[in-house]
C-alpha cells in the first residue's frame, strides 16, 4: 500500500458494534478495521452474526451501539449514506429482483442508477451469463441469479465491495468466476469484505480472516498465521515392516504406536520429517506399507478456535 | 441529466415488468370498470340514461384512482419489502423520489388508458360527453393519482406484512368508493352526512374530476379543492417519507 492510500485511512472501521434483536444479541461488541486494498473475510457458523455485521456496515441495519465508518463515512447519517452509496458495491445474502425483469434490463436500470454507461453485454459475459440478456429472473437458477447479483455489485466499479456468502449455492464454474473477479478487484486496489462457509475459498481469497462466534471476534489474522497459531501439530504416519524410530527421529517430536502404525506428532516442517522417516525406513530396509503426512489446515485452526466443526448446525 | 435518465429508465422498466407481471390480469383491469358502468347505468335508471352514465364515468375512474393508490402502490410496496426487493434498491444512489414518481407515472398512464376506454364506451352506449378541457382533466387525474399514491404509500409504510396491507387497503377502498360520490350521489345522504363526506379527499377529488370532465366547470372554479388535494398530497408524502421502511 502506498503512503498516499495509507494516509487516507482504513476503508472500513467497526468499533464495539452491538446489534440486539429483542433478547437476541446478534452482534456483541465487535471491532475490526480493514485497510484500503485489503480483502477481509468473516468466517463463522450459521447465526454467528456475519450478515448482521455487514448489514450494519452498509446502512441496512442500525447498530444498537458502537460505530461504523466506511471510507470515513457514517452509514447511519443520511448525508453520509447518500455520499457512500455510489462508492460501494453490495451482494446481499437475502435479496431479490423483480420476477419479470430480464438480465439486460436490470443491468441497464442499475447503470442508470449509478449514472454510468450501460455495459450489460460485457457484465453478463463477465459473470458467465453471455447470451442470456433476455432471460427473466423467474427463468433463472439460484446460481445464475447470484451471478447477476455479483454483476450488479460490480458494474459501477465501486471502491469497497461487500459480498455476503457470494458463492452459496454456486457450482464450481460460478465459484471460479467469483474468484477471478475478486482477484481482478485486488489487482485494481479495491477493498473487499466477504463472508463464506467455504474454508478453501476464505484461505484462497482473503488477506485477513476474522473468526466470529456468537457476535464476537474470537480470532483475527492472516490465513497462514491462523494455521500456525491454532492449527496444531503436523503428523507423519508410517506403517513399515520392522520399523521403529531411532534417536534422531525421536528428536523430531512425539512418537506413538497404534497397531502396526507409527505416528509422529511434530511442530516442525512435516515435509522434512517425512523425508527423514522414509530415509530411516530405507536405511533399515523396512518395507513401507503405508505412508501419510498431515499438515495442519485452516479448517483444523477453525475447529480448534471455535471448538466446533463448521458443518454443524447447517 | 442523470436524474432524468434514471426516471425515464425506471419508468420504462416499470411498464415492461409490471405489464409482464399483470399481463393476464390486464384484461380484467380494463374490463371491470366498463362492466361496472354498464351494470350501474342500467340499475340506477330503469334503462340507459345519459345522466346516470355521465355521473358514473368520472365516478368509476375516480374509484379506480383510489384503488390504484391503495392496492396498486400501497400493497405492492409491502409485497416488495416482504420479498426483499426494496432493500436492494435502497442501496443504490437513486434519489428516493424517483422510485415513487415513476410509480405514479406508471399508474397514471394505466388510469388514462382505463379512462379512455370508459369514456369511449360511455359515449357510444350512453352519449356521455367529455365537455371539459382535456389538459385540465389530465391535470386533475395526475393530481388525484399523486394524492392517492402518497396516501397509499402510508399503508405500504405502516403495514408490517403484505397480508395486513391487503386488509387495510380493502377496508378503505371498497367503502370509500360508495361514500365518496363515486357510484352513488352523496346528495342522497342526509345533509349532515354528505357535508361530513365532503371532507374526505376521495370525495373532493371525485367531485372535482367530475366537474372538470363532464360538467364543463373550469379548473379555476375548483381552486380551493385543488389546493386541498395538494395539501393532502403533501401530507401523504411527508408521513410516508417519515414512516417508510425499505428494509
Ligand atoms: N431480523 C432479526 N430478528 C431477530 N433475530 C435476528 C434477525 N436477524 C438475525 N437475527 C439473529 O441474529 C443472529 C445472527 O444472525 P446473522 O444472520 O447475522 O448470522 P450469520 O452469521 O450471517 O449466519 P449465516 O451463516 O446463517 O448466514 C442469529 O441468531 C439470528 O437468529
Ligand atoms: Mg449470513
Amino acid at each position: 500500500m502506498s503512503e498516499n492510500q495509507a494516509s487516507a485511512g482504513p476503508a472500513i472501521v467497526v468499533e464495539r458494534l452491538v446489534k440486539r434483536y429483542g433478547d437476541v444479541e446478534a452482534v456483541a461488541g465487535l471491532s475490526f478495521s480493514v485497510p484500503r486494498g485489503a480483502i477481509f473475510g468473516l468466517l463463522g457458523r450459521n447465526g454467528a452474526g456475519k450478515t448482521t455485521t455487514l448489514e450494519c456496515c452498509i446502512g441496512l441495519s442500525k447498530p444498537t451501539s458502537g460505530s461504523v465508518r466506511i471510507l470515513g463515512l457514517d452509514p447511519t447519517s443520511a448525508r453520509d449514506f447518500a455520499a457512500l452509496r455510489p462508492r460501494i458495491g453490495v451482494q446481499l445474502q437475502s435479496t431479490s429482483l423483480p420476477e419479470k425483469a430480464a438480465v439486460g434490463e436490470v443491468l441497464e436500470l442499475y447503470a442508470a442508477y449509478y449514472g454510468i454507461t450501460p455495459r450489460a453485454a460485457e457484465m453478463a459475459s463477465r459473470v458467465g451469463l453471455e447470451g442470456k440478456l433476455d432471460r427473466q429472473i423467474v427463468q433463472m437458477s439460484g446460481g445464475e441469479q447470484q451471478r447477476l447479483a455479483l454483476a450488479l455489485a460490480l458494474q459501477h466499479d465501486p471502491e469497497v465491495v461487500f459480498l455476503d456468502e457470494p458463492t452459496a449455492g454456486m457450482d464450481a464454474f460460478g465459484r471460479r468466476i467469483l474468484w477471478a473477479e475478486v482477484e481482478a478487484l485486488r489487482a485494481a486496489g479495491k477493498t473487499i469484505i466477504l463472508t463464506t462457509h467455504y474454508i478453501e475459498e476464505a484461505e484462497r481469497l482473503c488477506d485477513t480472516l476474522c473468526v466470529v462466534q456468537r457476535g464476537r471476534i474470537i480470532a483475527e489474522d492472516t490465513p497462514e498465521n491462523l494455521v500456525t497459531r491454532y492449527g496444531g501439530d503436523a503428523t507423519v504416519c508410517i506403517t513399515a515392516d520392522g520399523f521403529s524410530p531411532d534417536d534422531a527421529l525421536r528428536g523430531l517430536g512425539t512418537w506413538a504406536k497404534a497397531k502396526d502404525e507409527w505416528q509422529l506428532v511434530t511442530h516442525g516442517e512435516p515435509g522434512l520429517a517425512l523425508a527423514a522417516v522414509v530415509t530411516h525406513a530405507n536405511a533399515i530396509s523396512a518395507t513401507v506399507r503405508s505412508l501419510d503426512m498431515h499438515r495442519p489446515t485452516l479448517e483444523d485452526a477453525f475447529i480448534a478456535v471455535t471448538g466446533e466443526t463448521i458443518g454443524e448446525g447447517e | 441529466m442523470n436524474v432524468l435518465r434514471m426516471f425515464a429508465v425506471q419508468t420504462r422498466m416499470n411498464f415492461l415488468w409490471y405489464f409482464r407481471r399483470d399481463g393476464e390480469m390486464m384484461f380484467w383491469t380494463l374490463a371491470m370498470p366498463v362492466f361496472f358502468l354498464v351494470l350501474f347505468s342500467f340499475a340506477f335508471s330503469q334503462g340507459p340514461s345519459g345522466r346516470s352514465a355521465t355521473f358514473l364515468v368520472p365516478g368509476i375512474i375516480g374509484a379506480q384512482v383510489l384503488s390504484s393508490g391503495f392496492w396498486g402502490v400501497g400493497v405492492m410496496l409491502a409485497t416488495f419489502r416482504e420479498k426483499h426487493l426494496l432493500r436492494r434498491v435502497y442501496l443504490t444512489p437513486m434519489p428516493r423520489w424517483i422510485f415513487f414518481a415513476s410509480l405514479v407515472a406508471y399508474r397514471v398512464t394505466l388510469l388514462a388508458v382505463q379512462a379512455i376506454i370508459l369514456v369511449t364506451v360511455g359515449s357510444l352506449l350512453f352519449h356521455v360527453r367529455i365537455t371539459g378541457n382535456p389538459v385540465a382533466v389530465l391535470i386533475v387525474l395526475l393530481l388525484g393519482t399523486a394524492t392517492f399514491v402518497s396516501l397509499g404509500t402510508i399503508i405500504g409504510a405502516l403495514a408490517k406484512t403484505t397480508e395486513s396491507a391487503n386488509n387495510i387497503a380493502s377496508i378503505l377502498t371498497v367503502p370509500l368508493a360508495f361514500i365518496s360520490d363515486a357510484y352513488i350521489p352523496i346528495d342522497r345522504f342526509p345533509h349532515a352526512v354528505s357535508s361530513a363526506l365532503r371532507l374526505l379527499p376521495s370525495t373532493q377529488f371525485i367531485d372535482m374530476f367530475r366537474g372538470v370532465s363532464v360538467d364543463g366547470a373550469s379548473l379555476a372554479s375548483y381552486g380551493v379543492w385543488f389546493a386541498v388535494l395538494v395539501a393532502w398530497t403533501i401530507f401523504g408524502t411527508v408521513v410516508s417519507a417519515r414512516t417508510f421502511r425499505w428494509v
